[in-house]
């Protein structure tokens, strides 16, 4: 008889899906470079420096707390560069190359690492990081738009439409992505090839993204001009890719579709009757806080007793 | 036959995947002999055997060689002398009593005899049959069959369920057998339809094994029962071969929890026991072999085998042309719910399905996650429970609140683990749950 080898014993399943966490978390930053490169495109090579600079910071943020706490390091898992690069894509591009980085790092050590890392955190932590900065610096987070093409600042539709009443009057460059706003939002257009990739590959479901958008549309009506409404700010950006956050939306489909309308609805009612002209993010916010009570409503039902007998 | 429009599936939750039995579907069953055998005395659930034979005893194939009471016999399955009775290696108990015979250098095979008017043997009999053949159920369970097919007062089943789903990715032994004994096959299922009082007979097979349909309606037509026999292609999708999801693919009749098949009238018995029970009927042929697929890249020469029982791991391995140098893993049955083996030295026993090989390519060792919510296993158990939470509960040590969850339910199907993309070892998670809980009501008895 030969030698027997040295077996491995683990419990079944012995067989493993393709997907893991870490090629989700890459697949979801892979889906944003098209979106990125037209940024680049459109307002600069400064937006590289942007997109380092949210990362590094996030980054760092991760690496020190594991390095602290003297756990697994996780910076290479891919979801600490996604925080980083969906920061910086709420951010105005014209502002100060530093400030992603304070706002990647905040928004990895407070929203994420300290509710225990990856899973646990309650709200999505590049909109704590935006969200942190607004609060810090107001004035570079809503003067340092820039006008596409040209290095000069320019208000976005959403701030002119709210402070003059004016409406951005070309609905193919709102779509396509010609216009001032934040460096991740500007081209619906992109978003949505980035959401088809995530939606090929598996990752994400339209339940939540659509709901948003209707959600949206239903209170935009009220505003006069719903197709403005429906293709500026960050509302594609926030559905395809803030809302659609594992972590901190909620599991079940129809509890989905609940957070996604609540979404869409109070991004509406910020922006229309709100004192800040978008609304998008705290609308995330405020449904991430509801999540963990729709989880615990709903659950999915056993079936006791499906068809007829035949 | 009507043709079938749409393939019948289960409703909810399963997997599908790369189900790589190409390695072998293709490959007629061989027989191997080898030059000893190790028999445990307990293979099955119930009560273990006593060895009727000692050292150096002459023993022919199908004698008996150990009794149990109140569960089913044991039988030599190869002739030649009893080397020795003493502890063995156990594919799924470590170790336990085996009797050990070496085989005469000749190999025989007996003559089984007809029964004579064996189509027409009372319940009763047929029941005895399959009970000194010693057959278990031969699709993993291993419950003594003659137990199964004695229905309790009361509970009448109208359909007979033949499953041939064989839904674990890598194991086409069935496959096979349909396409290589369906005559077998069909005359099985008839006789357990009669002494079950089946009017109706359900052969499910999966869309993979689509070329045994036409051999077994061939067969159908031919033997041309009085009970009505069909053949129904399911999807290919696992957990298709298990009990509730076949019933509920075939039948549309959802068995609850906590109930079996038989309370919905149905009786499910897998096709290898099938061939066992009309082996027992019409010639008192005892269960003497196991087919099982040898299959995985960790092996030289994947084939289908039929062995006699007690055929060692390593015997079959060198049959097959050795291990790749590269095996770091053996799994005894299929590689969603079989159990890796931690040594060759151990037997085939009544319940071995398969054994897979798998090279250290195949197998992942990183480590396990956190949950990220991503829901996939919710949508991917058949029950409708939520591994994700036991697996949360159970990581700190709040296992006893996981009921609600489903915890008993669960019938370790393997579904929620292999899409977890945080390669939660969620089945592992759930056992220890089962397990507090079973404690528990231990300690409070
Ligand atoms: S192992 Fe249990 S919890 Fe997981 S999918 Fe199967 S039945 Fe559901
Ligand atoms: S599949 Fe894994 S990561 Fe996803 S919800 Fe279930 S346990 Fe959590």
């Amino acid at each position: 008889m030969s030698e027997s080898p040295s077996l491995m014993i683990s419990p079944g399943p012995h067989l493993k899906a393709e997907l893991t966490t870490k090629q989700i978390m890459w697949w979801v930053n892979a889906s944003l470079v098209p979106l990125f490169c037209w940024a680049i495109t459109i307002y600069g090579l400064r937006v590289v420096g942007l997109l380092i600079s949210g990362s590094l910071g996030a980054l760092v943020g991760e690496g020190l707390v594991n390095y602290l706490r003297k756990q697994r390091q996780t910076m290479l898992d891919g979801s600490a560069v996604l925080t980083g690069l969906l920061l910086v894509g709420t951010l105005p591009p014209g502002m100060p190359l530093w400030m992603p980085s304070v706002g990647g790092f905040v928004a990895i050590v407070f929203a994420k690492m300290l509710f225990g890392g990856l899973g646990y955190n309650v709200f999505n932590p590049a909109l704590i990081g935006r969200a942190f900065l607004m609060a810090t610096f107001p004035l570079a987070m809503t003067t340092t738009w820039l006008k596409p093409f040209e290095a000069v600042t320019q208000a976005t539709p959403l701030n002119v439409w709210k402070l003059e009443g004016v409406f951005f009057n070309n609905t193919l460059h709102l779509f396509l992505g010609l216009r001032s706003g934040s460096v991740g939002e500007v081209s619906v257009l992109l978003i949505l090839i980035g959401a088809l990739i995530l939606l090929f590959k598996g990752i994400i479901k339209l339940y939540i993204p659509l709901s948003v958008l209707a959600g949206l549309l239903a209170i935009a009506f009220f505003s006069g001009n719903a197709l403005f409404q429906f293709l500026t700010g960050g509302l594609w950006f926030g559905a395809f890719y803030m809302a659609t956050d594992y972590v901190t939306a909620p599991i079940n489909p129809k509890a989905q579709v609940i957070f996604g309308l609540g979404i869409g609805i109070l991004t509406g009612i910020i922006r229309l009757w709100g004192g800040y002209p978008e609304g998008i993010c705290y609308a995330i916010l405020i449904m991430n806080a509801v999540t963990p009570a729709l989880n615990h409503w709903f659950r999915p039902t056993r079936p006791e007793q499906m068809g007829a007998p035949s | 036959m009507d043709m079938q429009d749409e393939l019948s599936t289960f409703s909810r939750g399963g997997i599908v995947t790369d189900d790589r039995k190409t390695l072998t579907s293709g490959k007629p069953i061989e027989r191997f002999v080898p030059k000893e055998v190790v028999i445990p005395l307990i293979q099955h659930l119930g009560n273990p055997c006593r060895a009727t034979v000692a050292r150096k005893a002459k023993v022919t194939r199908g004698d008996r060689i150990g009794n149990a009471i109140g569960g089913v016999p044991i039988h030599a399955s190869v002739s030649g002398v009893v080397k020795r009775v003493a502890l063995q290696p156990h594919p799924t108990l470590v170790e336990a009593e085996a009797v050990v015979i070496e085989t005469a250098s000749e190999l025989q095979e007996p003559v089984w005899e007809e029964v004579s008017n064996w189509e027409e043997l009372s319940k009763e009999k047929m029941l005895e049959q399959i009970a000194d053949a010693g057959i278990v159920g031969l699709g993993g369970a291993t419950f003594p069959t003659h137990r199964k097919l004695n229905l309790p007062e009361g509970i009448k089943v109208d359909t007979l369920i033949l499953n041939g789903a064989e839904c674990e990715p890598y194991l086409t032994s069935d496959h096979r057998l349909l396409l290589e004994q369906a005559k077998d096959v069909v005359w099985g299922a008839v006789l357990i339809a009669k002494i079950v009082g089946a009017q109706r007979i359900l052969i499910g097979i999966e869309e993979n094994k689509i070329d045994a349909a036409e051999i077994l309606n061939k067969a159908i037509a031919k033997i041309n029962p009085s009970q009505k026999v069909f053949v129904v292609i399911c999807k290919t999708r696992y957990p298709q071969g298990s009990e509730k999801q076949l019933v509920e693919a075939l039948t549309y009749r959802a068995v609850p929890s906590g109930k079996l098949p038989m309370h919905v009238g149905v009786l499910v018995q897998n096709v290898a026991t099938a061939v066992a029970c009309y082996s027992a009927i019409r010639y008192r042929k005892p269960l003497l072999d196991r087919m099982i697929t040898v299959t995985g890249r960790g092996i030289m020469e994947p084939k289908n085998l039929i062995v006699p029982i007690g055929t060692l791991v390593q015997d079959i391995v060198d049959f097959c042309g050795g291990l790749h140098p590269r095996t770091v893993k053996v799994i005894s049955g299929g590689p969603m719910m079989g159990k890796a083996l931690g040594r060759l030295d151990c037997p085939v026993i009544k319940g071995t399905g398969g054994l897979i090989f798998l090279t250290v390519e195949e197998v992942r060792r990183e480590h396990y996650g956190p949950c990220i919510s991503c829901g996939r296993c919710l949508d991917a158990c058949p029950l409708g429970l939520e591994p994700n939470q036991i697996s949360i509960y159970t990581e700190a040590g709040r296992q006893l609140e996981t009921e609600s969850f489903g915890t008993k339910e669960c019938f370790e199907c393997g579904c929620c683990a292999f899409v977890c993309p945080a390669m939660r070892p969620l089945v592992q998670f759930i056992q220890v749950a089962k397990q507090s809980f079973m404690t528990r009501e231990v300690m409070h008895v």
